[in-house]
């Protein structure tokens, strides 16, 4: 057992070696899940549950869940009058190599059962609520009755804020990167021997300035920056005499709310930026300047790469922070998801339901952005082509450039 | 292994130092240093740590920027003002004590950088002229390792193999060695060796006394931020003139 898991060191891989090879998990697993599908077994029949049209389908499978159940029981106390040693392993009827093979077969039929009661309840559940609640003339009274008819009502609103606070949170945060780059290059600068004064003078004037504005945009709330930035455009524009639906056009709450969340996000990704950079050993930059390459070069071509790579986990917070922050711009009446649903909200006048399905497609959007970002992260994780360390100077393993690993 | 280097006396020597003088803060660490390296000459700078033998290295190709004093690079002030430390270093290779390869890329990348960057070389002439250099030094089948998977005395020959795609005329090491555990030590040693017998003008940093007795044309012993006593090797290391080298060398040379 113990040396089992030493070859399996990741918890993942003991997890999957569990569940496709082990012969505990056939009755521990399965039973555990098959007594999950007893209990959906024994909720109502939704409106549009396919299962409740045969009786006798439905009886079956119920009972080949609980006969499942049962075997799981006589195997355990089997297991338990031949606990000591390899007893059980040796000797019991459940262990013999036909014997294992079919309870793993049963154990994905087991599997097939469950799933099909989850799909008849829990999915068409779903289904039969919202189309009865899209149905309704009133609003429902119960809780997610009363969430599916206002969602299904209004949900152009919905989905047009959903869709603008990704739009705003991919773009600012995309757009910030870049920004922040540029600031932060700014921001490392240092008089070189080979500058002219002009040059000098540049750098130490970009740099102060990279230093203030992370300063003022950090120490400063985001919901004013956009209401400063919104009514900044507006006041600009209105002086050049356009109207205000002309205004809309060009400066609409949507564009300022962009402006904002790159803008600030700069600040905190160049902040991050400056960190991963910093922990890049100060050799790396020497070697570079020693071969004559400029502090433009060394830092392109070295340094960047190496401290954007330190600051990926930081940086896809990021993304993950414009996501729940765009929310306070709601502020300059940008349509995002916080304001549409206040929206509907106030049409309702019903807060609860709307606002935890805000809640939970935050929480969705938040997730899958980290996965996603994670798994983009680990892509620069891969360390070239791996040689065996050794003092050798034949190498141990030599793949082509490029294979992947 | 010596080499006549009297027939280059009357050359003009690749490096000049002349009144170089450097503090960080209060403490100083070069005081008044004179110094000249000719063309082909291999010098080697020993001391006790903290004596500012890196630091007169990196004067050299101005990684430090000298307080006071005058350094000429072939005949150019290096003191001057704005002069192009990037086409001066461009000539003058290093190698650190900690090796430095850039670790965002492989073996060849790492040799290929500069001069695809600063001489234009079209990237296949720069891998030619990389595999060449790498061959030189016994990693010509190490080209798409990353530097992290190369153990000490691997990284510290791609990083001799490294400076040499520049086609320097002065190699400066930085205890190129000290890093490394004694087993390896030789393999770094023989390439220095080999480069010292093609005639490269190398000034070297170093711990290893067989390699400043054996290979080097001469000897610098410096001690608190001046050069106590320089000579021949032989000369050097049976009968030092200064009580203070004798000090050294007695407790290097007793293990």
């Amino acid at each position: 057992m113990s040396h089992e898991s030493a070859a399996h060191p990741t918890r993942r891989a003991s997890m999957t070696r569990f569940v496709t090879r082990d012969h505990r998990y056939v009755f521990l697993g399965t039973s555990a899940l098959a007594l999950c599908g007893l209990w959906l077994a024994n909720t109502p029949h939704p409106g549009m549950s396919f299962l409740a049209a045969s009786y006798v389908v439905e009886s079956i499978l119920y009972y080949l869940l609980l006969a499942w159940v049962a075997v799981s029981l006589v195997a355990l106390v089997n297991k338990l009058l031949r606990w000591r040693g390899d007893a059980y392993r040796a000797s019991s009827p459940f262990c013999r190599p036909r014997a294992l093979r079919a309870e793993r077969y049963a154990s994905y039929v087991i599997w097939l059962i469950v799933l099909l009661f989850a799909v008849d309840r829990v999915v068409m559940g779903g289904i039969s609520l919202v189309s009865w609640a899209a149905a309704q003339t009133t609003n429902p009274t119960d809780f997610f009755g009363s969430m599916a008819y206002m969602l299904c009502n209004m949900w152009p609103t919905f989905v047009q804020g959903v869709a603008n606070t990704v739009i705003i949170a991919l773009v600012g945060t995309v757009v910030a990167f870049f920004l922040a780059l540029a600031l932060v290059f700014l921001r490392l600068q240092l008089p070189d021997r080979s500058d002219n004064d002009f040059v000098r003078l540049l750098k130490i004037v970009g740099a102060g300035f990279a230093k203030v504005y992370s300063q003022v945009v950090r120490g400063t709330p985001m919901m004013i920056q956009g209401l400063i930035i919104y009514y900044a455009g507006t006041g600009v524009l209105a002086g050049r005499g356009l109207s205000a639906s002309q205004i809309l056009v060009v400066w609409s709450p949507f564009v300022a709310a962009l402006v904002t969340v790159s803008l600030n996000s700069t600040a905190y990704m160049m902040e991050v930026l400056r960190a991963g950079i910093g922990a890049v050993d100060a050799g790396q930059t020497e070697a570079a300047r020693s071969l004559g390459l400029s502090q433009w070069q060394a830092m392109r071509r070295v340094v960047f790469p190496q401290g954007i790579k330190n600051a990926i986990p930081a940086l896809s917070n990021e993304l993950v922070i414009n996501i729940k922050d765009s929310s306070v711009l709601m502020a300059i009446g940008v349509l995002e998801l916080t304001f549409a649903t206040r929206t509907i909200a106030g049409v309702y006048y019903k807060q609860m339901e709307v606002y935890v399905a805000a809640a939970v497609v935050y929480l969705i959007l938040t997730l899958a952005a980290s996965w996603l970002l994670g798994k983009f992260g680990r892509r620069f994780d891969v360390q070239g082509n791996q040689v065996v360390l050794g003092t050798s100077d034949t190498p141990a393993a030599m793949p082509a450039k490029g294979e992947a690993r | 292994m010596m080499r006549n280097t009297t027939a280059r006396q009357d050359a003009s020597p690749v490096v000049r130092v002349a009144g170089l003088r450097k503090s960080f803060g209060s403490h100083e660490v070069l005081r008044d240093i004179d110094f000249e390296v000719m063309p082909g000459e291999v010098v080697t700078v020993i001391g006790a740590s903290g004596s500012g033998k890196s630091t007169l290295l990196r004067c050299i190709n101005l990684l430090e920027t000298p307080d006071a004093g005058h350094i000429w690079f072939h005949g150019q002030d290096l003191a001057a003002e704005h002069v192009d430390v990037n086409r001066l270093r461009e000539n003058i290779g290093m190698c650190f004590q900690a090796f430095n390869l850039f670790n965002n890329m492989d073996v060849l990348g790492n040799c290929t950088l500069a001069p695809v960057t600063l001489r234009k070389a079209s990237k296949a002439e720069a891998e030619r002229m990389a595999l060449e250099h790498l061959g030189e030094v016994g990693l010509a089948d190490f080209v798409h390792a990353m530097p992290s998977t190369l153990s000490g005395g691997q990284k510290q020959r791609v990083a001799i193999a490294r400076a040499l795609c520049m086609n320097p005329d002065l190699m400066l090491f930085d205890e190129p060695t000290s890093a490394l555990d004694p087993e390896i030590v030789g393999e770094v040693l023989e390439v220095m060796r080999r480069l010292a017998a093609d005639g490269m003008t190398m000034v070297v940093v170093t711990h290893e006394m067989s390699f400043a007795k054996n290979v080097s044309d001469r000897v610098v012993f410096m001690d608190q931020g001046v050069i106590v006593e320089e000579g021949a090797p032989q000369k050097m290391f049976s009968s030092p003139t200064q009580p203070r080298t004798r000090e050294f060398l007695a407790r290097y040379l007793k293990d």
